[in-house]
């Protein structure tokens, strides 16, 4: 089936003046993972946001999985249909901090989804073993470090058998010697097949999980393409600096 | 009869109209006033079109006027449509209508102290807005708000003392017929006092407990 999974057209939104999309266009196969890269400011996180519909874009028009969404104009039910279809994986974690980490799996499950609670727990401790959590499953958020909620996060974005996952900046709010384990998890996804779009500052960990990367700056896509061409013979010159500011020193001691 | 025998003779006949009325006032309107606080600070946070609005003029008003006089409105109000109402009933009613409001805002506040990724967290696990205000945000706001909400209950215990006005014979009222049929007021006052505090305590400590239940999940765990 190659179908294409998301396409998003012409995608805008402005914060009080700041125009932080300009027309953002592109479109997702699955089982690709796309990885989402640039300076800061330059509206990463709001196209995700805007693509799971966080975020109301000012205009712009969502396919996905062969159904027409409105990112400007849509409802709580029109949202929540798309919910039921996509995982999110936040910046700063927000598991619900009066659920255990098992509850924060299987509340979507239950309460969302409307699955008996024996089925949701067998998932959900499923899902907790595959990022290395069932140990702690009855632990409070406030009871886990940084990388542990994390990967709970996606323990629980994983669940209910989404067709995409997006991460927004997954490691950007943990301590360094944390991130290798989320990133670790992260990698193992790739290899299942899911399909997903990671905004990331890890250039290193983008090149190596990523199938397909995009460059942003102010709003707009510079560049995307192919991992291994984006990396190996970058065509705009901004997306050169941009990778040459940031991979160059990483890039020596990984190889 | 000396003071300390008035005192121990007065005793029961201090503490059953306590048991009898001030407690029962106290719990049935608390429990009715926490059931209009939920529903206002919920209308008040999700910014319900009208609704809303009708919330913010019932803080407002209910802020705004001494409590001693809406008990009078409460119940003098039916008497001008040639209704007798029974000062019981209308002291609950009053008491848990002045206590919803400001209980209202305690919870409304305390809700808005969550963060909104919480929300968002729910939208994504596909919850709908109100399965996430049950088991989400309210549950937090409610934790948070515990303290301040065992403090109200606290102060209603004492303030049930104006329900005298409105022909409730609770405690104060009782020590005051005493006290007027001895003179011994000072000794009578203290008396009741002392019953007040004891049922106060009675609350610090249930507050206490209660607490302690409901931090589990954001106190460390002992010895952890």
């Amino acid at each position: 089936m190659t179908e294409t999974l998301l396409e998003v057209k012409n995608l805008h939104k402005t914060f009080d003046h700041a125009e932080v999309l300009k027309g953002v266009s592109l479109s997702v196969m699955p089982g690709e993972v796309v990885a989402i890269v640039g300076p800061s400011g330059a509206g990463k996180t709001t196209l995700l946001r805007c693509l799971n519909m966080l975020e109301r874009a000012d205009a712009g028009e969502l396919v996905f999985d062969g159904e027409h969404y409105d990112p400007a104009g849509f409802g709580r039910r029109e949202a929540s249909k798309l919910h039921k279809k996509t995982g999110f994986v936040f910046q700063d974690y927000n598991l619900f901090a009066n659920k255990t980490a098992m509850e924060n799996v299987t509340l979507g499950l239950t309460s969302g989804r409307g699955m008996n609670r024996h089925k949701a727990e067998e998932i959900a401790a499923e899902m907790l073993r595959k990022v290395g959590m069932e140990e702690k499953s009855d632990r409070f958020p406030l009871h886990l470090s940084g990388g542990q909620q994390q990967r709970v996060a996606i323990a629980r974005a994983l669940a209910a058998d989404p067709k995409i996952i997006y991460f927004d900046e997954p490691t950007s709010a943990l301590d360094p010697e944390l991130t290798g384990e989320v990133l670790e998890v992260i990698r193992k996804l790739k290899d299942s097949g899911i399909t997903m779009m990671i905004v990331t500052h890890e250039l290193s960990f983008a090149r190596d999980v990523s199938t397909r990367m995009i460059f942003m700056e102010e709003g707009s896509i510079i560049e995307e393409g192919n991992t291994r061409e984006f990396f190996a013979d970058p065509k705009n010159e901004r997306t050169r600096a941009f990778i040459g500011m940031n991979v160059d020193g990483t890039e020596k001691e990984e190889q | 009869m000396n003071v300390w025998q008035l005192l121990i003779e007065s005793f029961p006949r201090i503490i059953l109209p306590g048991l009898a009325m001030t407690v029962p006032l106290t719990i049935f309107a608390f429990a009715l006033a926490l059931v209009i606080a939920v529903i206002t600070a919920v209308i008040v946070y999700a910014d319900v079109p009208v609704l809303a609005y009708i919330a913010r003029i019932y803080i407002w008003m209910i802020r705004g006027t001494p409590l001693l006089v809406q008990l009078m409105v409460g119940y003098y109000g039916p008497s001008a449509f040639g209704i007798k109402p029974n000062g019981f009933v209308v002291a609950v009613i009053v008491f848990a209508i002045n206590e919803g409001a400001y209980c209202a805002e305690t919870i409304r506040g305390c809700m808005e102290g969550v963060s909104k990724g919480q929300l968002e967290a729910g939208y994504c696990v596909g919850l709908s807005y109100p399965k996430i205000m049950i088991h989400v945000i309210l549950p937090q706001a409610f934790r948070a708000a515990f303290p301040a909400l065992f403090n109200s209950m606290i102060s209603m215990v004492k303030d049930t003392s104006l329900a005298s006005n409105i022909t409730v014979t609770e405690m104060f009222l009782a020590t005051r017929q005493i006290a007027g049929r001895t003179y011994q007021f000072l000794p009578l006052y203290l008396e009741v006092a002392f019953i007040y505090l004891m049922f106060s305590t009675i609350l610090e400590l249930i507050q206490r407990r209660g607490e302690k239940r409901l931090g589990r999940y954001d106190r460390d765990v002992a010895g952890s």
